[in-house]
């Protein structure tokens, strides 16, 4: 399975070096969506030291764990989705289901964007900036951080395997994803920011907070094992739940020629 | 040009008809602009402990209320739609009819500005009856002042993307530059925060650039966050950056349009 990984990053990176012109617009995008993001920050603090007990610094590490979500989502993730949308529909996805490996490794690592990479580096400076700003964490508050970033990238990866999905019953859901980011957007900021229920709505159904607030609170030594296990459960929920709908949709897949 | 005017209200029924027929689609493309409601928990939670850069709790809920409405009715899908059109031949299709494409054009996209009210409608009177003192008469030369410029905001959008499709006359794909002026649009518009939050030597310059005019403006006017005396000039510049605009694109047309080689030309 690591080498069908390894094999299809390859492929995939080689087709996008193809496109060497946009490589400088990604980059001044890069920076710009960057600067955005700083931005808005700089003119909250500005005004205030803190808000809702959140300092500058703190604030920048959940954009910056943003930025690696970003990074990683729409960069490893994201591009297949609208190659399976049309596969779907045209019945190329026999293709895939045809060779002898697990379709969903192969629908999920058939492209890589590497014009998010300027996302990595952004996620990489924001990260460094904040926590060195930041009193230095301990180690049990970096594990903490750490397992909630991974269950975090599981339960990110479900909900987009899960609109993937919807493209076996429905034929145009190719904006869902463009839904799906805009909603994900509240994840720049602290949680506590929003009311009650969207709270819970960026925790349980579009795990956004378990990626960036809830790394960035253990990072701060500000949790709890109860947000640890909140954040695992919903991981774990995600992985499981996404691989089961992807079975059932399979299932009803019919293919072009049938 | 009396052809043209004997037209119109077909081509608007057509489009009318076009955007009904992709309503679910529509409606979800609705529904991404959620960056507003974010901005407005944000400077919401800022204003908890007192107003910021003069806005206090209900300003800044009012201001971003406005951002949404006004993005939707001054939002343009023409640097996508163009692109394609231009790239597949499909432009042709367009050019054979005795209308300038533009004109088609503009009309495709401000059909949707009719479906854009009737989903919006219902949520901002849900917002008004739920926070009812977010609601401030704007004066009625405000009321006036607002529908001129919005109408020039929406413009100005038309006529940026429309430059930028332009370039794929010459260059494969230009949805990668637009994404860099976008950037800068969300940036200095007032989208992310009211012009007011930045430092005073920025907010002069900012008020010069065609960002503010494509939304910070009519948000300000309609929020009575201006006087109208003091939004005309304003208003003026917009007209000034409509005006630059639409002669840069007059050059870039046509230079490009003899550059387009269609599938089959």
């Amino acid at each position: 399975m690591v080498q069908v990984a390894t094999a299809l990053l390859r492929a995939s990176l080689t087709l996008a070096m193809q496109y060497r012109s946009d490589f400088l617009i990604d980059m001044l995008t890069g920076v710009l969506r960057t600067l955005a993001a700083v931005a808005p920050i700089a003119l909250v603090f500005s005004q205030r030291e803190t808000i809702l007990g959140w300092t500058a610094p703190e604030v920048t590490l959940v954009a910056g764990l943003y930025f690696l979500m970003q990074a990683a989502l729409a960069g490893l993730v994201e591009p297949n989705l609208g190659e399976i949308v049309e596969a779907v529909r045209s019945g190329s996805l026999d293709f895939v289901l045809l060779k002898p490996a697990d379709a969903q490794v192969l629908v999920s690592m058939r492209r890589v964007d590497p014009a998010h990479l300027w996302d990595l580096l952004a996620a990489v400076l924001l990260l460094g900036w904040s926590i060195s700003a930041m009193e230095p964490p301990s180690l049990a508050d970096v594990g903490a951080a750490a397992v909630l970033l991974c269950s975090g990238l599981a339960a990110m990866y479900g909900i987009w395997l899960l609109a993937i999905c919807t493209s076996f019953y429905f034929v145009r859901v190719d904006n869902l994803r463009f839904l799906l980011w805009s909603i994900t957007d509240a994840g720049r900021w602290p949680l506590q920011v929003f009311a009650r229920w969207i709270q819970l709505v960026l925790v349980v159904v579009i795990p956004v907070a378990v990626i960036t607030t809830f790394p960035a609170l253990a990072l701060r030594g500000t949790w709890s094992p109860s947000l640890l296990a909140t954040g695992v459960a919903v991981g774990i929920a995600f992985l499981v739940g996404s691989r089961w709908a992807w079975r059932a949709s399979l299932a009803f897949y019919t293919s072009a020629s049938s | 040009m009396t052809a043209i005017a004997r037209a119109l209200p077909d081509l608007f029924r057509v489009g009318f008809a076009g955007i009904v027929a992709y309503r679910a689609e529509m409606t979800i493309w609705i529904l991404t602009a959620t960056l507003p409601l974010i901005m407005l928990a944000l400077w919401n939670a800022v204003a908890a402990e007192g107003p910021v850069a003069g806005f206090d709790q209900v300003e800044i809920a009012r201001y971003f209320a406005a951002t949404l409405l006004v993005r939707q009715l001054t939002s343009v899908w023409l640097v996508w739609e163009m692109n394609y059109e231009i790239r597949s031949g499909r432009l042709s299709q367009k050019l054979l009819k005795p209308m300038h494409p533009l004109i088609q054009y503009a009309v495709e996209m401000i059909v949707s500005v009719p479906f854009r009210s009737v989903i919006l409608t219902p949520l901002l009177a849900a917002l008004l009856l739920w926070r009812p003192e977010l609601w401030k008469t704007p004066a009625p030369t405000a009321v006036a002042l607002f529908v001129v410029s919005l109408a020039l905001a929406w413009s100005i959008n038309f006529l940026v993307q429309a430059v930028f499709a332009s370039f794929s006359f010459w260059v494969d794909k230009t949805d990668g530059l637009f994404g860099v002026w976008f950037a800068a649009w969300s940036l200095l518009s007032g989208y992310i925060a009211p012009l007011d939050t930045f430092p005073d030597w920025a907010r002069q310059i900012l008020v010069l650039l065609p960002f503010h005019g494509m939304l910070g403006l009519p948000v300000e006017i309609l929020g009575s966050f201006i006087a109208p005396g003091d939004a005309l000039p304003q208003v003026g510049l917009q007209v000034f950056w409509v005006v630059v605009l639409a002669t840069v694109l007059a050059v870039l047309w046509r230079a490009g349009i003899r550059r387009y080689g269609a599938f089959g030309a």
